[in-house]
């Protein structure tokens, strides 16, 4: 969970992480995992120690209706001291080869305009800001909204 | 207006391909559809379907002028949030003009709020163009938000080439 929270600091809002430990672990781990993970460990100096997990990424299928199956990137974090190494790179990497293998046209996920460092690393490797070019806009509705809706019309 | 909301099932493909390409020239985005009624059957019906689609259908005597009944769509996926779990993804929410303002499109979207729920989901999350004034309004009705207005958030894709690249291939 600690890689949570660094992430959440590091995009300011960490009063709104709700999601507990045992909610991902039935969530990404149980009969019908609604994401999937990888994870970047690098080795301690001395063969004893357990590898630290420096990265990670969460991901899991979308899809477009006009050009098909999509690999959604909900989460991807490298820790601040581990960074500049190549680790970030990697991670896209294999990313980019399983989006490929599983037949998905792109790899999809939204960034925070104010995150610069965020957005520059993605833009140089050629990913399109669709909000900006297609005027593309992300709504949410949440729980309260979703049961009023869900209510019978009075009608 | 008698209307009846279902789940999809494999031969409404056909209609939700049609009603695909209509929603998409509504947002003046045709040339950017590809998939076909085979690759919705594939992808939808299969073991492992990758979308799941509700259709508003209405009687006979209702029907269209070229013999459609099934007259709106929605398009959903289940989506995870690393902050708050587990949540509902509506891709598409679409019916057709002469059959709007009675209702369809409410009903659409609840029974994607209902199937939300029922799977423990936390919230549902879309996108809208920002100049669908009509659709803004109507979801903003629903009580929604805009987090690309409040919380900066742009969507991103990286396809064709620009992904070939990333995977080094």
């Amino acid at each position: 969970m600690s890689e949570y929270e660094e992430l959440a600091k590091y995009e300011e809002m960490e009063h709104q992480v709700t999601l507990t430990e045992k909610e991902l672990l039935e969530d990404g781990f149980g009969d019908t995992p609604f994401y999937h993970c990888i994870i970047t460990e690098i080795q301690g100096q001395n063969s004893s120690e357990d590898p630290k997990v420096v990265g990670f990424a969460m991901y899991y299928f979308t899809y477009d209706p006009w050009v098909g199956k999509q690999l959604y990137l909900e989460e991807f974090y490298v820790m601040d001291e581990y960074r500049g190494l190549g680790i970030g790179s990697g991670i896209l990497r294999h990313l980019s080869n399983l989006a490929m293998k599983t037949r998905c046209t792109g790899m999809m996920f939204v960034v925070a305009e104010n995150n610069e460092p965020s957005v520059q690393f993605y833009k140089r490797r050629g990913a399109e800001d669709l909000s900006q070019e297609e005027g593309w806009r992300l709504f949410r509705f949440d729980k309260d909204s979703l049961v009023k809706m869900a209510a019978p019309s009075e009608e | 207006m008698d209307f009846s909301i279902r789940e999809a099932n494999l031969d409404d493909c056909k209609d939700i391909a049609r009603m695909i390409m209509e929603l998409a020239e509504y947002v003046k985005l045709a040339e950017h559809v590809k998939v076909t009624q085979k690759d919705l059957e594939q992808d939808g019906f299969s073991n492992n379907p990758f979308f799941h689609g509700i259709i508003a259908e209405v009687p006979e005597q209702h029907k269209t002028k070229e013999g459609h009944t099934k007259i709106g769509y929605a398009l959903y996926f289940y989506a995870y949030s690393s902050w708050s779990g587990r949540a509902i993804y509506m891709e598409d929410l679409y019916v057709m003009p002469e059959f709007r303002g009675k209702g369809v499109g409410k009903a659409l979207i609840s029974k994607v709020a209902q199937l939300g729920l029922a799977a423990g989901c936390h919230q549902l999350n879309f996108t809208v163009l920002d100049w669908n004034k009509p659709s803004m309004d109507f979801y903003l009705s629903q009580g929604c938000f805009n987090i690309t207005a409040t919380m900066g958030y742009h969507c991103m894709r990286c396809e064709g080439e620009a992904l070939k690249h990333l995977a080094q291939l």
